[in-house]
């Protein structure tokens, strides 16, 4: 019997520091009166120190708890980038919850124990891992979608999404049982090794297919899409924020790399599938978009179609690809957490202010937020000198390499859809008059976090080198 | 598959006499209804309203909390079958698993989730 | 046929016929209690498959536990705001197709695959699960072992807020 090995400690060093923040945030809620305010700041330093966790293992190479989780590299990349966006949703949340009066200290501590969930998905080499991370992430998300326990929009989201949700990890479940059955190992290094030249079993066919159709409904891609309008308009808009950035950036971290076992092979059957996956997405998504009018459902339909976008990356099968979709989930997580951090200030009591009407004339009111929405609304859409550009950019010439140039070209048209519902928002800022002069307080903590989204999003359109230069020794 | 024919001898052995009881009472017994004893609480008050009402939420939190420590205790039987092997190691990993769910017990305990009023 | 599979498909008809049950029953409470059998089946099944821990997880908290709440759930919901809760039968002919083609699918795939058969299978196991299944959550598996109790804590956490009637600014008319 041995104790753990250095490695084991180091590599899961955020997931601990997580882990134990996330206990003392809970012990100050309960042994404190109003401490929402100090719970805060303990689940803030908890996730800064994890982000030193996560970077000092970047240059580490490993795997730890007898290959249960991966080192470093990969898993230090994404971590960091999911810390980094429970942060900022927690900076949007903060005067959110404190104006709508539903502020608790629960609600931080929830958002830890979600991070940990997309920690252990980053770093999953198992399908063990994989699953308890997307049981823990998602457990969280279902409790904060229904966090307004009295607001009736919210409860249904909590409940349409618990109901879809358990189902689609049914599936995932299903196949990873599958996968073990015609396997022995639920380890993705062994599977690798074992994997069975060409597949043709059909078990193990399966087994995959009800892996993806899990991993599907986790990114929000058509088919398995149906809850994610409803979820994302009825949460209160800082969890849709988290939810929209970190659940889909931690869902893409584990599709990606559990499915880099099958399309090692370049499986030629598969690549169609999630190509049709992808083209799939990209149209419903965008062209249900074109008919919105809320905000919050817009962006949720803008989300499924950045699904199709990414899942391109998945399906080409090339470090391009890879490389694109890491770099694409930064700037949507960047490029998202911006917008909602503007609707989450414009927001009016009871689900108020959240159409294109209410934002005419923004240009003039407000004219620095407005300025922020536009660019953010140009990074959706995939106009340079934007990160949304250089993602775009990857993902379809990784199509293009892996000769389904079909796929970059429809990929092309559905942008240009969805031109129309990111711009139009733009033309209601500019081009209208304003109807309505309620003043826009902008709380500091939010702005501020809004600000670092946009630059954030300029500097990485910019010089795009800054991460594909850590990605070189990732993938 | 030895060890389990007393389970399965206890199973039939359950099933069969609640058969016989069934069939017996029935064929043995007087059957001689009045509304009294038809009534649903023979000897006690008689009811006000109808049972069909809705539950109290607490009844939901004691019986999710119960489960979910039901399946802390699950957790517990594997390693207590081999508590000696596992040794020291075990015995560390098994106190912090305890740990972390006695802070979710504190914290239900301090926020009133267990009272009643 | 031997005694092995005579108990096995005693297990699996108490199995699939309270589960049809379950699934056609217009009654919810009748639903509910039928599907005790249904998991009993399958703890049976488990047993027979040398589960022995897997079955006593699933006497303990399925029929103890999940089945309770699944009762609560129901005197929860019935007649708060007249509603009755009944299964009826919608979309026959959709629904029927598609677990045709699932039923073919799965069939298809049960007869052509090859089955990853562990040696023992059919015989005597050589001793209970339970001592092999502690040591791996101890060893290999200590990490996943260790998450199980944070996810636990998570459910805790939400139930706790979920159910908690302290600070609840309530849109939805209360029942009465």
């Amino acid at each position: 019997m041995e104790f753990f090995s250095p490695t084991d400690l180091l590599g899961s060093s955020p997931i601990l520091a997580l882990g134990l923040f996330s206990l003392i945030a809970l012990l100050v809620n309960a042994f404190l009166k109003n401490s929402a305010g100090m719970v805060f700041y303990v689940s803030a330093v908890g996730i800064f120190v994890a982000i030193g966790c996560s970077i000092y293992t970047f240059p580490m190479n490993a795997t730890a708890f007898s290959d249960m989780l991966l080192v470093g590299g990969y898993a230090s990349f994404f971590s960091v980038l999911f810390l980094v966006i429970a942060l900022f949703s927690m900076f949007i949340a903060k005067p959110y919850l404190e104006r709508e009066q539903y502020h608790y200290g629960e609600y931080y501590v929830l958002i830890l124990l979600a991070t940990i969930g997309m920690v252990m998905l980053a770093s999953s080499a198992d399908l063990i891992t994989a699953f308890l991370g997307i049981e823990m992430m998602s457990v969280s998300f279902y409790v904060l979608a229904g966090y307004f326990r009295g607001k009736l929009s919210s409860n249904e989201s909590a409940l349409k999404y618990f109901l879809l949700g358990a189902f689609a990890t049914g599936f995932l479940l299903y196949g990873i049982a599958l996968i073990y059955g015609t396997t022995g190992t639920t380890n993705l290094l062994r599977i690798v090794t074992m994997y069975p030249q060409p597949f043709n079993d059909p078990l193990h066919i399966i087994g995959w297919g009800l892996i993806l159709i899990g991993f599907g409904f986790k990114v929000a891609a058509v088919p398995f899409h149906m809850w994610v309008p409803d979820v994302y308009e009825g949460a209160p808009t800082p969890v849709t924020a988290f939810m929209s950035t970190g659940g889909k950036a931690a869902a893409f971290s584990v599709f990606l790399m559990t499915f880099s076992v099958p399309m090692s092979m370049r499986d030629e059957r598969l690549m169609t599938v999630l190509a049709v996956l992808a083209a799939a997405s990209m149209l419903l998504g965008n062209w249900f978009g074109l008919s919105q009018t809320n905000l919050k459902r817009m962006l949720a339909y803008s989300s499924i179609a950045h699904a199709g976008y990414m899942i391109i990356g998945i399906a080409s099968a090339t470090p391009m690809g890879q490389q694109g979709i890491a770099f694409y989930l930064v700037s949507y997580a960047l490029t998202n957490l911006g917008a909602f951090g503007i609707i989450a200030m414009m927001e009016k009591e009871n689900g108020g202010n959240l159409n294109y009407e209410d934002y005419a004339g923004l240009g003039k009111r407000k004219p620095a937020l407005a300025a922020l929405l536009a660019m953010f609304m140009f990074s959706l859409t995939g106009i340079p000198p934007f990160a949304g550009f250089i993602g775009k950019y990857y993902l379809f010439a990784s199509a293009v390499q892996s000769h389904m140039t079909w796929l970059a070209i429809f990929g092309v048209i559905t942008s240009l859809f969805s031109t129309y519902y990111y711009l139009r928002i733009i033309v209601y800022m500019y081009f209208k008059e304003a109807t309505n002069h309620e003043e826009i307080k902008l709380p500091g903590l939010t702005f501020a976090t809004v600000i670092l989204c946009g630059a954030g999003i300029v500097l990485f359109g910019i010089v795009p080198s800054l991460i594909f230069d850590l990605m070189k020794s990732i993938f | 598959m030895q060890s389990y024919i007393p389970i399965f001898l206890m199973i039939g052995v359950s099933a069969f006499l609640g058969i016989v009881f069934l069939v017996l009472q029935r064929f043995l017994g007087p059957h001689r209804p009045n509304p009294e004893k038809l009534s649903t609480y023979e000897s006690g008050m008689p009811p006000v309203k109808s049972a069909r009402e809705r539950f109290s939420v607490k009844y939901y939190m004691v019986a999710v909390l119960f489960i979910l420590f039901d399946i802390e205790v699950i957790f517990l039987y594997p390693w207590a079958v081999n508590f000696r092997a596992l040794g020291l190691f075990g015995y560390v990993e098994m106190i912090l698993f305890i740990l972390i769910l006695l802070v979710g017990y504190l914290y239900i305990l301090k926020k009133g989730a267990l009272q009643w009023d | 046929m031997n005694m092995y599979e005579i108990i096995f498909y005693f297990f699996a008809f108490i199995t699939v016929a309270s589960a049809s049950v379950v699934v056609f029953s217009r009654n919810i409470i009748y639903a509910a209690f039928s599907l005790l059998f249904t998991f009993f089946g399958v703890a049976g099944i488990y047993v027979l498959l040398n589960a022995d821990f897997l079955a006593i997880t699933q006497l303990l908290i399925y029929v103890g536990g999940i089945l309770v709440l699944l009762l609560f759930g129901v005197m929860l919901t019935t007649n708060t705001v007249n509603i009755d809760i009944k299964s009826g039968s919608m979309n026959v002919l959709a629904a029927a197709s598609v677990v045709a083609a699932l039923a073919g699918l799965l069939g298809g795939v049960f007869w052509t695959s090859d089955w990853f058969v562990s040696k023992q299978m059919g015989e005597l196991p050589a001793q209970t699960t339970s001592k092999e299944i502690g040591t791996a959550l101890i060893t290999t598996h200590v990490l996943p072992f260790e998450i199980a109790s944070v996810i636990l804590l998570v459910a805790i956490v939400g139930a706790a807020m979920m159910a908690r009637r302290e600070g609840i600014k309530s849109q939805i008319p209360s029942s009465k």
